[in-house]
């Protein structure tokens, strides 16, 4: 077995926290998983990629075009993505927009961005992660909900038994974990609406 | 083996998990990216085991801590990023000479690709350049069983050991077996060894014939390293470091037909193994992270033993000589040198026609150097000067960007002060020069030039951004919290001090202006614009903040909130006019002294909140 998931995001949006969780758990369920993060400069704001590579794997970095699928936190970072994409990659987009600050060109809308997309990728899933956080209390969730929806879209249930990614959330979460284990449930929705 | 468990860890962490459980008793380091994690963690998990850990003022102090503790006998280790090595160049060079007693090793975090360096200086060339052996991991699990074989190596050979990690190895989280720690190695006493330790000329004369006898054993020593050779074909690739994974996943899933041999040491290369494997071989390729070290040292040696075997690397541009290895290219080296064809130009990529706009890191919401250089772009503009802003490392250097552009220069840690003196001496006196330096910064490498801009007669106006941590590196904790700055300014002679919050900004343009005459007079004036860092406020302040948002009726669309201080939380409507991200606003009130319709206002108690952010 070998699983390429490609996260992308802006800074602070807790995407290596979402890599972590997941990687510990891949090796909880007995897998080899190795997570690739490039932070330093600014800690916010700027565009951040995280590589996470399950199962018969070496290297830390995904070759291009070999994502199984792209995890966009945000929008716009997921157009830069696609040059890890093949015809076959699964999208997982954040229907959140965040605008780059200090740029004078004109963005387009999210609905536009999202029509986009529809256009030119055939495995689309469009979360709205955001909505569903702040509906929880706090976006700070946000990233939960994902890893539930990446969860239940790849049916990761099949490698990942569901007790042992609650467990890595716990461990490695450590503040709020209720919250973020209903966070987590609240994300699965998005692999049984299809 | 019972009391070790498998776990998902960061290389960084690895690598000082691997120290404890090699029983390290002193560790020091200088943040910066990809190396602070390992001191992080040593912080927080070594004091438990009796680990002294700790953040130095810069990467030469902490060098000569973790270097000490090994001349007493104890086991250390000392860390840094690559371009810190430069700045502990100076005993690293005689701590060869020395040798150490206790396992002594310099951990230095290489950034190909400059992620968030200044330049991708390969520290294997130090190894070389100092008679120092260079260990090389390839993944984390390998990262922590070298740090431990490293320190053994050291004191088996008296001897300093560097350690040479990437980002891709520093910044992996990957399976990793963790033991229990040892107990620490502490020293029982120093024993005095003046004929060792003091490198007075004739002391020192001795000593290098002794080096070069010493080095001879490692040379010899390195060959029982675990150097890693896979056999399977004529065609042999020679890797080190990541480069390693790189090949494997070449071998095995994307029909490479060659043998592998990974060297632990390519400093000094385990001459014997090496030649081994090329005798085994038609064709020789060199895969490695950096500059053509190990390829140029092979061809040396296979031209000293008369073997002749082509050999292809870096040097024959077969492999990207800038930036990181990827298994793209990689494979594009790989499949030209042996003629087959690479099955990763195959895939089906796809394309969008929309090209998303870049996103340049910025400062944080909040963020209180957003607001000094605010207060500085409209101080020096209202008073008509055109001063060279001489920038330094953190995380104002991202006054470079827009609608800043305050930072003209910007090479090394602490140069702002020093490049700043030479380009006023340069132009003979004629250009106002005003550097901007952080605290940690300047207590790193700031200090000295200050002391010299005095002493000198130097006229400047020095801008101390203090956000009372070293923000850029994640937080960390520095001299600022214990030592005052403005007493240091006085104590070395600058007459003109004044500290100011930077989120004060009517205050802080009357300084700056102020600052500036007193500079034109001739005088070395100091402006510590304190105020803490935003990220560290919030994190200290769970949800005690108060927020900011825009009265759509008030405001006017001028744009002065979002064009002139480009805070992130602040949005431009497409009416132009301002919108706050209410989940982005750490209610710094910048935005709102900075309104002239006052079409912003506060949300809960701001005045609380600002005092207990002061307290930082």
């Amino acid at each position: 077995m070998r699983l390429n998931i490609y996260l992308t995001g802006v800074g602070g949006q807790g995407l290596v926290t979402f890599a972590t969780v997941l990687g510990d758990a891949a090796i909880r369920a007995g897998y080899k998983a190795l997570v690739a993060e490039t932070h330093g400069l600014s800690q916010r704001g700027g565009s951040v990629d995280v590589h996470v590579r399950i199962g018969d794997i070496d290297a830390p970095l995904i070759p291009r075009g070999g994502a199984d699928v792209i995890v966009a936190f945000e929008i716009i970072e997921a157009f830069r993505a696609v040059d890890y994409a093949n015809e076959d990659t699964v999208f997982i987009v954040n229907r959140r927009l965040i605008r780059p600050p200090m740029i004078k060109q004109k963005i387009p809308s999210i609905n536009e961005l999202e029509n986009l997309l529809r256009k030119n990728i055939r495995k689309l899933y469009v979360v709205d992660a955001y909505s569903d956080a702040a509906k929880l209390g706090n976006i700070i969730y946000e990233n939960t909900i994902i890893l539930g929806a990446l969860y239940s879209i790849l049916r990761l249930n099949q490698y990942i038994p569901q007790g042992v990614i609650e467990e890595s959330i716990k461990m490695n979460l450590r503040r709020d974990i209720d919250k973020n284990l209903r966070a987590f449930t609240i994300g699965l929705k998005y692999g049984n609406a299809k | 083996m019972s009391n070790c468990i498998i776990r998902l860890m960061l290389g960084n962490h690895a690598i000082a998990h691997g120290a404890m459980e090699a029983g390290i008793a002193v560790a020091a380091g200088y943040p910066g990216t990809p190396s602070s994690e390992i001191i992080e963690y040593l912080l927080d998990n070594g004091r438990e085991f009796g680990v002294y850990a700790e953040w130095s003022s810069n990467e030469k102090v902490a060098y000569e801590v973790a270097y000490g503790a090994a001349l007493a006998g104890a086991r250390s280790i000392v860390t840094m990023k690559h371009v810190g090595l430069n700045v502990a160049m100076d005993p690293l060079m005689s701590s060869a000479y020395t040798g150490v007693k206790g396992g002594f090793v310099i951990i230095t975090a290489d950034d190909p690709g400059m992620w968030s360096s200044q330049n991708e200086q390969d520290n294997r060339w130090v190894g070389l350049h100092a008679y120092i052996p260079v260990f090389e991991p390839y993944d984390p699990q390998n990262a922590k069983d070298l740090v431990k074989l490293a320190l053994e190596f050291s004191e088996r050979h008296g001897h300093p050991v560097m350690m040479r990690t990437v980002t891709r190895v520093s910044h992996v989280r990957g399976p990793v077996t963790v033991c229990s720690p040892e107990k620490p190695r502490y020293s029982e006493g120093y024993v005095k060894e003046p004929r060792r330790h003091a490198l007075v000329p004739a002391n020192a004369r001795t000593l290098k014939g002794e080096l070069l006898r010493r080095w001879s054993t490692i040379e010899e020593d390195v060959e029982d390293a675990p150097h890693v050779y896979i056999d399977g074909n004529k065609n042999l690739i020679i890797t080190s470091g990541v480069a390693f994974t790189y090949a494997l996943e070449a071998v095995k899933n994307y029909g490479v037909k060659a043998s592998i041999l990974n060297v632990v040491t390519p400093v000094p290369l385990p001459r014997k193994v090496i030649t081994d494997a090329v005798t085994r071989a038609d064709k020789v390729i060199v895969i490695e992270e950096g500059d053509p070290v190990l390829e140029q040292q092979l061809k040396a040696l296979l031209y000293d033993e008369d073997i002749r075997v082509p050999i292809m690397g870096k040097m024959e541009n077969l492999f990207n000589r800038v930036g990181e290895l990827t298994i793209n290219s990689v494979m594009d080296g790989l499949t030209k040198a042996l003629g087959i064809v690479n099955p990763l130009t195959s895939i089906k990529t796809i394309s969008i026609d929309y090209s998303p706009p870049q996103r340049p890191p910025v400062f944080c919401p909040g963020c209180p150097h957003a607001a000094s250089f605010y207060e500085l772009k409209v101080s020096t503009a209202r008073s008509g000067a055109r001063p060279v802003f001489s920038g330094d490392i953190g995380c104002y250097s991202l006054g470079i960007n827009n609608p800043f552009n305050e930072q003209d220069l910007l090479t090394n840690m602490g140069s702002s002060l020093g490049l700043g003196m030479g380009i006023y001496h340069g132009t003979n006196g004629k250009t106002l020069v005003i550097p901007i330096i952080g605290d940690s910064t300047f207590f790193h490498t700031g200090l000295p030039a200050l002391v010299n801009a005095v002493y000198n007669k130097t006229p400047m106006l020095i801008l101390i951004l203090d956000n009372r941590v070293t923000a850029m590196t994640g937080g960390q904790p520095n001299p600022t919290s214990m030592i005052s700055i403005e007493n240091i300014a006085k104590a070395v002679g600058v007459d003109y001090v004044r500290t100011i919050d930077p989120f004060d900004t009517k205050k802080a343009q009357d300084t700056i202006t102020e600052a500036m005459s007193v500079v034109k007079g001739g005088g070395v004036a100091v402006i510590i614009m304190r105020r803490g860092c935003a990220l560290e406020a919030t994190r200290l302040n769970r949800g005690h903040v108060a927020r900011y948002y825009v009265d759509a009726n008030a405001c006017r669309a001028c744009g002065i909130c979002y064009n002139l201080i480009a805070c992130p939380a602040i949005v431009p409507l497409e009416n132009r006019k301002a919108w706050i991200d209410p989940n982005m606003c750490v209610g710094c009130s910048v935005c709102a002294q900075v309104c002239p319709y006052n079409a912003i206002k506060p949300e809960g108690n701001v005045k609380e909140w600002l005092g207990k952010w002061a307290e930082m």
